[in-house]
């Protein structure tokens, strides 16, 4: 175990509802991708959030991040940075304070590298347009500079001269790491860095972020529905199941002890080398998220479903020290 | 004995470039191996991307014709089949289920064209009955079915009618290229059981083309492992990942992250090794 990662909370989300909107004709559509997720991410961390597609993850942190666009609005809750404290979400901060937070403070790795690098200019300018501002120098500086912090993710200086064609699929993501991590910011999101590549060079990446997240001692937000990625990478993980955050906690505390229902099947099914147990999927399928079901959004398919959970949302409760979950079977009682 | 399918050295190379700066590019080299008539098993080929297997699936499937070596089904040369009565004998499944159906044409359309072409299915109502035989095997049911279009499926609904509409056809191979990696984690494992009680229930042959060692390991019976075009290894899928004796593949092995790999980056980079996932403990 490395040192534990500070307490103070970096991020603090709480009661955060994100819903897409739109209205056609009179005819209203409201799909709640977001409903009602609270956690915190501390000072030198990496926080895992898991879960299946169109379970809300990508939802979740582009609200984090003030990345919001009609239809998606952000309907309640907060989502506070400890570097903007008079602000209770980005999203809401005026747009001359989220250019000076940008990249400065937060940054982001994305899944496909190709849409962050522009095509037709060289890596080079690239940094430049993203990072100049923020560190400010003169041009040969910030070249030299650009050409340091690529050494760091063991890429040659003669990389800043690259067209992104150039470089490999690993070289790239490498390059986006470097450029998300040049102005030292406290607070990394990355949505799915490595899922577009090959295992070998993901190992690769996936060390690295982590090796920079420690040198930094930044925060980084880390959303990925591979679980064995999540037990090698995270320190703590939350598991989204249709847009709320069903449970929480240290990342080696819940492969060892799931406590709720979708948790442990997630973690039961994944099949292992050198283990010829039956696995089993899960029966039903993900609910829309236009018309969850009521109560429990998981007791459609959940094997200890009670009636409760048909009529009531569980709470999200500290049931072992440091570890939360939402669940009526794990948690009587506790309704939110 | 003998083989539902050979492959004798089967090369594929693709000209890239225009007319002045042409270069070859060696997709698949030499790579042999057969699937026997009589024992019906899940063949894996494990590759990553760049690794041409899936340009030897679309050899298989008879989609690309071979550069060099020779492809046999059922000891007649694939070039030389008639393609209604190749495709009745081998049937695809593909990657993404929501690129393979058109959004705009229902489901159960998909089923009954295969029957009709390839099933020998004369009139509508031997078509519904084929394409609900087939939807059973998969646990699904025409009448879930009928009439609904891709969107109001799941992503594994959506690939069990693909397999159905597979199995419509009453083929003797199925090739499966990533057939799971865009099914949701919790409904993967489900569509890996059906490739087992398929082999085991119906005595079809499935080539399962993947890069997910673990599931290669839970299901198949022998794999090979290719790099650049070249198989690398093969032998029994259990003892081959167990104990993987070529570079690259061992390289392989030890990239999987398990449950098991926790906490593996703490210690930077380079990182520290990970935990063999199928090292005692």
């Amino acid at each position: 175990m490395s040192a534990a990662p500070d307490q103070t909370p970096v991020l603090q989300v709480h009661d955060l509802q994100a819903h897409f909107r739109t209205r056609y004709f009179g005819v209203n559509r409201e799909v709640r991708a977001v409903d009602g997720v609270t956690f915190d991410v501390r000072r030198n961390e990496i926080y895992g959030l898991a879960g299946e597609s169109s379970s809300g993850k990508t939802t979740l942190v582009k609200t984090i991040a003030g990345l919001l666009k009609p239809p998606l609005e952000m309907v309640g809750g907060s989502a506070r940075f400890s570097f903007l404290p008079e602000w209770d979400a980005i999203g809401r901060a005026p747009p001359e304070v989220v250019r000076r937070i940008r990249w400065r403070h937060l940054s982001y790795i994305m899944q496909g590298s190709m849409n962050v690098l522009n095509p037709l200019r060289r890596i080079r300018h690239s940094f430049r347009d993203f990072a100049w501002r923020h560190l400010g120098g003169s041009k040969a500086e910030f070249d030299a500079r650009a050409a340091a912090h690529l050494e760091r993710v063991k890429l040659d200086p003669s990389v800043l001269a690259a067209y992104p064609h150039e470089l490999s699929g690993g070289m790239r993501q490498r390059v986006t790491i470097a450029l998300a991590t040049i102005c030292k910011p406290e607070f990394v999101i990355a949505d799915e860095p490595t899922t577009a590549l090959d295992v070998i060079v993901q190992k690769d990446v996936l060390g690295m972020i982590r090796s920079i997240q420690q040198e930094m001692g930044s925060s980084v937000l880390f959303i990925t529905h591979d679980m064995g990625v999540q037990a090698a990478l995270t320190d703590r993980l939350g598991i989204m199941y249709a847009g709320r955050l069903v449970e929480d906690g240290e990342t080696p505390e819940i492969f060892e002890r799931p406590l709720h229902p979708y948790t442990r099947h997630l973690i039961a099914s994944l099949p292992r080398i050198g283990d010829v147990k039956q696995r089993e999927g899960l029966d039903g399928t993900p609910p829309s998220l236009a018309a969850p079901p009521p109560g429990c959004r998981f007791h459609p398919r959940c094997p200890l479903a009670m009636p409760v959970c048909a009529t009531t949302v569980p709470a999200m409760v500290e049931t072992l020290p440091g570890h939360r979950a939402a669940c009526h079977a794990v948690n009587p009682g506790a309704a939110a | 004995m003998s083989a539902l399918l050979g492959l004798d050295k089967v090369g594929k190379t693709f000209a890239r470039g225009g007319l002045f700066s042409s270069r070859r590019v060696e997709a698949v080299k030499e790579v042999s191996f057969a699937l026997r008539d009589e024992t019906p098993e899940i063949f894996t080929v494990i590759g990553e991307s760049g690794s041409g297997k899936s340009t030897l699936a679309r050899m298989i499937l008879g989609i690309h014709a071979p550069s060099s070596g020779s492809i046999r089904l059922a000891g007649q040369d694939v070039a030389t089949y008639e393609r209604r009565a190749f495709m009745a004998k081998v049937q695809p499944i593909f990657q993404n289920p929501f690129e393979a159906f058109n959004p705009l044409k229902q489901l159960d359309r998909y089923l009954f064209m295969t029957a009709e072409r390839f099933g020998e299915a004369t009139d509508r109502k031997a078509a519904e009955g084929r394409a609900d035989e087939a939807l059973k095997q998969v646990g699904l049911s025409l009448a879930e079915i009928a009439g609904r279009f891709p969107h109001e499926l799941s992503g594994g609904q959506l690939q069990r009618v693909a397999i159905a509409r597979a199995l419509v056809a009453r083929p003797r191979l199925i090739v499966a290229d990533e057939p799971v990696s865009m099914v949701d984690a919790s409904l993967r494992m489900s569509i890996v059981n059906l490739f087992g009680r398929l082999r085991d229930d119906l005595g079809l042959s499935i080539i399962y083309i993947t890069h997910d060692l673990a599931t290669a390991y839970y299901i198949s019976d022998r794999l090979i492992i290719m790099q650049k075009g070249v198989v690398v290894e093969e032998g029994p899928a259990r003892a081959v990942l167990s104990a993987p004796s070529h570079p690259y593949s061992r390289q392989l092995r030890d990239a999987v992250l398990t449950p098991d790999s926790a906490g593996a980056f703490r210690g930077g980079y380079p990182p520290k090794a990970v935990p063999a996932s199928g090292a005692k403990p």
